[in-house]
C-alpha cells in the first residue's frame, strides 16, 4: 500500500459522503450528510478545504453548474468521486479491517 | 436586512477571506441553506449559524490559502514582499509605541486603550500596501502578524495585566485586518487560481 494512498479522518468522511450521495454533490449537501449520519457540525469551510485537497490529489473532480436565483446567482460547485478516490476508499477500509480484526472486546478497559 | 436575505455583513466577510476558487460555490451553498432555514426556524437562529458557518470556515479557508500559495512556483517572491512590509510595519509600531508611551499616553490604562487603534490601524495599512504590491504576500504577512502576537502574549510583553479577551481581540483581529483592509479599500480580486488572501 502506498503511503499516499492514506486518507485523513475527514478525507475519509467526506469521499464516504460522496459516495453515498450517489457519487456526486455540492459542499452544502456533503456537510448536511456528515452532520446527519454521525452527528458530526463539521464547517462548510472545512467541507470546501477538504474537497479541494482531494480533488487535487485527483480523489474527487469537480464541475461547476448553472447560477440560480436562490443562491444569490451563484453557481454550483459539484463534486464527483473518481476511480482513484474509489480506490483510496477500498485501501481505507482494508486497513481499518485488518487493524481492528481480532480485536472484538479488546476497547473494554481502555 | 432583507427578509430571507443573509447577513450583509458575513457575506462580504466571507467574499474577503474564501480562495477564489470555491469562494462563489461556498457562498451559494450559504446563502441556499441560509434560505431553507428561515423556512423552518427564525430569521435570527438562522442568522446565527450564518454567522457561526462563516466565522468557523476563516481557519481552513486561511490554511487552504496558505497552501496555494505554498505550491505556487512564486511564492517565494510573496514571502519577500510580505517580510519587507512586515520589517517596515514593526519600525512604524514601534516608532508609534514610543510615542503613545513617553508624550501621548504616559499612563499605563490610557496605553492599554489606544494601543489596539494604533497597532490594528498599521497593520491594516501594510494589509493593503502588500496587496497593491501582491495580492498572495498578504496571507504570509498575516500568518507573521499572527505569530508576532501569539509571542507577544507568551512573553507577556504588556507590563499591566489585561483580560483574555483582550489577547484574543489582539490574536484574532490583527491578521483579520491585514487580510480585510485590501478588500475594503479595493484591491482587485484574482479572477482564477489564485485566492482572496
Amino acid at each position: 500500500m502506498e503511503r499516499g494512498e492514506l486518507l485523513g479522518s475527514l478525507e475519509h468522511i467526506i469521499l464516504l459522503a460522496l459516495a453515498r450521495l450517489d457519487g456526486s454533490a455540492h459542499g452544502m449537501i456533503v456537510r448536511r450528510e456528515i452532520e446527519e449520519r454521525i452527528g458530526r457540525n463539521v464547517s462548510i469551510g472545512a467541507v470546501y478545504a477538504t474537497l479541494e485537497r482531494l480533488e487535487a490529489k485527483g480523489y474527487v473532480s469537480s464541475f461547476t453548474g448553472e447560477p440560480t436565483p436562490e443562491r444569490g446567482g451563484r453557481a454550483k460547485r459539484l463534486f464527483r468521486v473518481e476511480a482513484a478516490g474509489k480506490r483510496a476508499l477500498q485501501v481505507s477500509e482494508q486497513t481499518i479491517r485488518s487493524m481492528t480484526a481480532g480485536l472484538n472486546g479488546h476497547w473494554e478497559g481502555i | 436586512m432583507r427578509r430571507n436575505s443573509p447577513p450583509a455583513f458575513a457575506c462580504w466577510f466571507l467574499e474577503s477571506v474564501v480562495p477564489a476558487p470555491y469562494r462563489e460555490a461556498m457562498l451559494g451553498d450559504l446563502i441556499e441553506e441560509y434560505a431553507l432555514r428561515t423556512e423552518s426556524a427564525s430569521p435570527l437562529a438562522a442568522s446565527r449559524w450564518f454567522w457561526s458557518q462563516a466565522c468557523r470556515s476563516v481557519p481552513s479557508m486561511v490554511w487552504s490559502s496558505l497552501r496555494n500559495q505554498l505550491r505556487s512556483r512564486d511564492w517565494l517572491i510573496s514571502m519577500s514582499i510580505a517580510i519587507g512590509v512586515y520589517i517596515v510595519m514593526r519600525i512604524l509600531e514601534h516608532a508609534a509605541d514610543l510615542t503613545i508611551s513617553r508624550w501621548l499616553a504616559p499612563q499605563p490604562t490610557t496605553y492599554v486603550v489606544l494601543a489596539p487603534f494604533v497597532f490594528l490601524g498599521i497593520t491594516s495599512i501594510s494589509g493593503w500596501v502588500a496587496a497593491r504590491i501582491r495580492r498572495g504576500s498578504t496571507i504570509f504577512l498575516a500568518l507573521m502578524v499572527m505569530i508576532t502576537v501569539a509571542i507577544a502574549i507568551y512573553l507577556k510583553v504588556c507590563t499591566i495585566p489585561v483580560p483574555w479577551w483582550y489577547e484574543f481581540g489582539f490574536l484574532t483581529l490583527a491578521p483579520l485586518s491585514v487580510l480585510l483592509t485590501p478588500a475594503v479599500f479595493g484591491v482587485p480580486k484574482p479572477t482564477a487560481g489564485g485566492s482572496a488572501t
